[in-house]
């Protein structure tokens, strides 16, 4: 795959993610799919903060740990990141007089580096421009250096300015004066063919998808607690709120917003919360709460790395067994998770469908490195979803025949007994979150335990039986495609999660297929975490030469839940737990490795 | 004076349970229960249209002994779950109970924070100053120098003025009931469900297990009822000053009231001139222009 990466860095607040959009967009509407990467610290200004742009003319969803162009805003990124650059590659600083230390000028020299320093401040004055219009200029000066139509840009510029006449006219000649430069410097990036099908992609982050998703899936209810990563799918759903109608509501605490969105789903409306690790402790006892009374619920938990408060605005997948163990008693419930933005779109219908169908809580898990990256994706398809409220009952015909102990009737098919909304003139029951019989009133006896106990795990066995095996993916001849479990690969790769999406980039790549021509590799991708079917993954593991988990995690957490559940252990483990995801070359190099 | 009732609407009977009661005998919980029935019926509000909310603990336990929809859910959290029955379906009277115990102490912070949001939702503090299903611990509300359970030298604690506390969230209704008054019981609640935004209701009641410093004598002796001393229940400062004072006499019924706050769903602009409750709106929303944005 012919891919191009440029990374922007500076500190929290310099406008990188501004740049960061914009490149993105403009060069998604120029025919590239484009992959974003953010890095930052936990503080509001400051630090050293980075956007990365990876592009192609081919699908591209991860990030490769060497680039082809670093644009600096501040001179910590002249002392940081120079090894971070390709060998030709070319960094645009504006900090005058600088000088490299030796060992830096060594390595600009050896990779025949070339650094460029544009006098930013000066033109930017000479053009009567405040400070920040530093991204634009350079912004135009990146564009122009990747052969790029300059108005393509200035089109991209003017819709975000488009209520600011004056602002407007002076960003043009910034793109204008940047555009000038490039042609001085002559120097130049060499970009792949473009291709027609990006440009009507959309370019999304996956919080902006989930939100998209939300939305679709006909919630009404947003309430949510500000915590990494889960607030932007907070603010975007608050920031959209008078183009949806939805009530939302910024909560006290995670217990609060756990309650909130439990209360509008029991009254019978479609609720949803969002969440990171430490909040979604707080909102566990909530989970068992829903699970006794079976009030259908979502909770979207958006993992960052823990213990404790970790590392707030960095990735992982440390939280599989903390969802799937959550909250005390023993109760009916899924884990499933989203792999990118459009998984993140389709999946909260899905969610929704399976909590309202078995009437339990459902988790649907994401992480900051799908919350926060930038995907191209094509716009989503509005016929594809089905809302699917299960048993409820709103005829008034039917709601009329039914009895108080239909609500909680341990002889329901699955387990699965009738639900209607207060406020429907019908018989009424208790939602008790105390052990009670079949109309809800408190019932200590064993028999009762028993057999509601038994009617709520009923429930488990339905959902495991309804839910779909893994997905298997295998790449031939460069196209990506779904396997049935009839092709048994050499190599059998195994994650879940937002690994998916650098997997399969390694997958598609001729480095891996080029070195290991006679080994056939197949991706097994979990998106239903609990119950976990296995069926699948116990035929391909007897047949596959070599079975390697891929996972965000110490622990090798979805691998335990296998061994668990079959008694097979995956030795061969790639285990990443630094914060970051996993990066294109890294992968494919330590996949190769394995291999040989 | 005798109350009309609609000849259609609901009666006491239709709230009837055939789950025996639990409590002690002589428990204030009994006059609130058969209040918060007749309340209810007075409004003519039948079982089915509402939803009544129950927090843990001995009013919890009455969760079965009525008819209506009810919840009975974990303890401390009884608000942030009414509050979110209550938006999801604005039509819907939801009534929210709790102890001091879950109030004023686990669920404390959930409590500001209802009476900041202002959520149109009705209160009822089951208010008997100890943590009775557990037997007889001290809770914030318990006067200083009582030997409670866990307390045998009596907490350390300061007690909690819990009205004074209510009143500096600038409350927009507060009143409070005495159990063994069900007249009153059930007037005051009658107003608490028809307020505009939050209400606040204080049910000062017996624990004739646990509670030996405010027995239902003691509390039948001190009330008063503030209307009939013209009290003017627009006027905050006395009505604060009337509540914090229970040494001599303790002011009931509507202390303070006011209708001209809007409540949180009314202030809620994407809400603004919709017909149609969060409930009845569940269908497939069109994102084709919110997916412009990304384009």
């Amino acid at each position: 795959m012919n891919r191009v990466s440029l990374k922007i860095v500076g500190s929290s607040g310099q406008g990188l993610d501004s740049m960061g959009d914009i490149v993105a967009k403009a060069l998604k509407r120029s025919g590239y799919c484009v992959f974003g990467y953010r890095e930052y610290p936990s503080l509001i200004k400051g630090g050293h903060a980075s956007f990365q742009l990876d592009a192609s003319n081919q699908k591209i969803e991860s990030t490769e740990t060497k680039v082809n162009v670093v644009i600096a805003f501040n001179h910590h990124v002249l002392e940081k990141n120079i090894p971070d650059l390709k060998p030709g590659g070319i960094l645009i600083h504006s900090t005058p007089n600088w000088k490299f230390p030796t060992a830096d000028q060594k390595l600009i020299d050896r990779l025949s580096l070339s650094i460029v320093y544009l006098p930013v401040e000066e033109i930017l004055t000479k053009l009567g421009a405040k400070p920040v219009l530093t991204n634009v200029l350079l912004t135009a000066f990146v564009w122009a250096m990747l052969g790029q139509n300059i108005d393509t840009l200035k089109k991209m510029v003017g819709e975000r300015f488009a209520k600011k006449k004056d602002l407007l006219d002076l960003n043009m000649r910034c793109i204008d004066e940047g555009s000038r430069l490039q042609k001085e410097h002559k120097l130049s990036v060499a970009m792949p063919k473009p291709k027609k099908e990006w440009e009507k992609c959309l370019m999304i982050p996956g919080s902006k998808a989930m939100g998209l998703g939300t939305v679709h899936a006909g919630v009404r209810v947003y309430a949510g607690y500000p915590m990494t990563p889960s607030s932007p799918l907070l603010s975007y759903i608050a920031d959209i709120q008078n183009r949806t109608g939805m009530v939302i509501k910024q909560a006290e605490d995670e217990i609060t917003a756990a309650q909130f969105v439990s209360g509008a789903m029991l009254m019978g409306t479609r609720a949803l919360t969002g969440t990171s690790g430490g909040g979604f402790d707080l909102m566990s006892e909530t989970v068992s709460l829903n699970a006794i009374i079976e009030n259908p619920t979502v909770f979207v938990l958006a993992q960052r790395p823990g213990p404790a408060t970790g590392l707030p605005t960095w990735t992982g997948q440390g939280d599989l067994l903390m969802a799937i163990g959550t909250s005390h008693g023993e109760f009916a419930r899924c884990v499933m998770s989203v792999s990118n933005a459009e998984d993140s779109f389709y999946l909260v219908n899905d969610a929704f469908n399976i909590a309202e169908k078995y009437q339990i809580s459902v988790i649907l898990m994401t992480d900051k490195q799908t919350m926060e990256a930038l995907y191209t994706e094509k716009p989503y398809d509005l016929t594809k979803i089905v809302i699917d409220r299960g048993s409820l009952v709103t005829d008034p015909a039917k709601l009329k025949k039914l009895k108080s102990t239909d609500r909680y009737d341990p002889n329901a098919k699955d387990g699965i007994s009738p639900r209607w909304l207060p406020g429907a003139k019908a018989a009424t029951y208790v939602a008790q979150g105390d052990e009670h019989n079949a109309e809800g009133s408190v019932d200590e006896s064993a028999d009762n335990a028993v057999q509601q106990m038994n009617k709520r795990m009923r429930k488990q066995d339905a959902l495991k039986t309804a839910l779909p095996e893994p997905e298997l993916y295998r790449v031939e001849s460069g196209k990506l495609k779904v396997e049935s479990a009839d092709w048994s690969p050499d190599v059998l790769l195994i994650g879940w999660g937002s690994t998916k999406s650098v997997v399969l980039d390694v997958l598609k790549s001729s480095g891996l297929t080029t070195q290991n021509s006679k080994l056939s590799i197949g991706y097994l991708h979990f998106t239903y975490l609990w119950p976990l079917k296995t069926e699948k993954f116990e035929k391909l593991t007897k047949t596959a030469k070599k079975t390697i988990l891929i996972e965000g995690n110490f622990q090798g957490q979805l691998g335990v839940l296998l061994r668990q559940e079959t008694g097979i252990k995956i030795h061969d483990r790639i285990l990443k737990y630094d914060g970051r995801p996993f990066f294109y070359d890294e992968l494919l190099n330590l996949i190769s490795k394995h291999l040989s | 004076m005798p109350i009309k009732l609609d000849a259609n609407g609901p009666v006491m009977k239709d709230f009837h349970s055939e789950n025996r009661c639990t409590w002690c005998d002589g428990c204030g919980n009994y006059g609130i229960w058969t209040g918060v029935k007749s309340a209810l019926t007075e409004l003519g509000i039948a079982p089915d249209q509402c939803l009544l909310c129950f927090d843990v603990g001995c009013h919890g336990n009455g969760s079965d002994k009525l008819k209506g929809y009810r919840f009975h859910g974990l303890h401390g959290r009884v608000l942030p779950f009414a509050a979110g029955a209550k938006l999801a379906n604005p039509k819907l009277p939801v009534i929210a109970f709790g102890g001091d115990g879950a109030s004023f102490s686990e669920g404390i912070g959930h409590l500001v924070h209802a009476v900041r949001s202002h959520y149109p939702i009705t209160f009822v503090l089951h208010n008997n100053g100890n943590y009775g299903l557990t037997t007889g611990q001290s809770s914030s509300l318990t006067p200083q120098g009582q030997i409670m359970n866990t307390a045998p030298n009596s907490m350390p604690e300061m007690t909690l003025n819990s009205m004074d506390f209510i009143f500096s969230l600038e409350p927009t209704f507060v009143a409070r009931a005495f159990s063994g008054d069900i007249k009153q019981v059930t007037s005051v609640l009658k107003e608490a469900i028809r307020h505009r935004g939050f209400a606040f209701v204080d049910i000062l009641q017996a624990c004739p297990t646990y509670n030996k410093f405010a027995t239902h004598t003691m509390l039948l002796e001190k009330y008063y009822k503030v209307e009939d001393e013209n009290h003017d229940t627009s006027d905050f400062k006395k009505a604060r000053a009337l509540a914090i004072d229970t040494s001599q006499r303790i002011a009931t019924g509507i202390l303070y009231r006011n209708e001209n706050v809007p409540n949180f769903y009314e202030r809620l602009v994407p809400r603004q001139g919709k017909t149609t409750t969060p409930v009845e709106e569940v269908e497939k929303f069109d994102v084709t222009e919110l997916m412009r944005d990304f384009l």
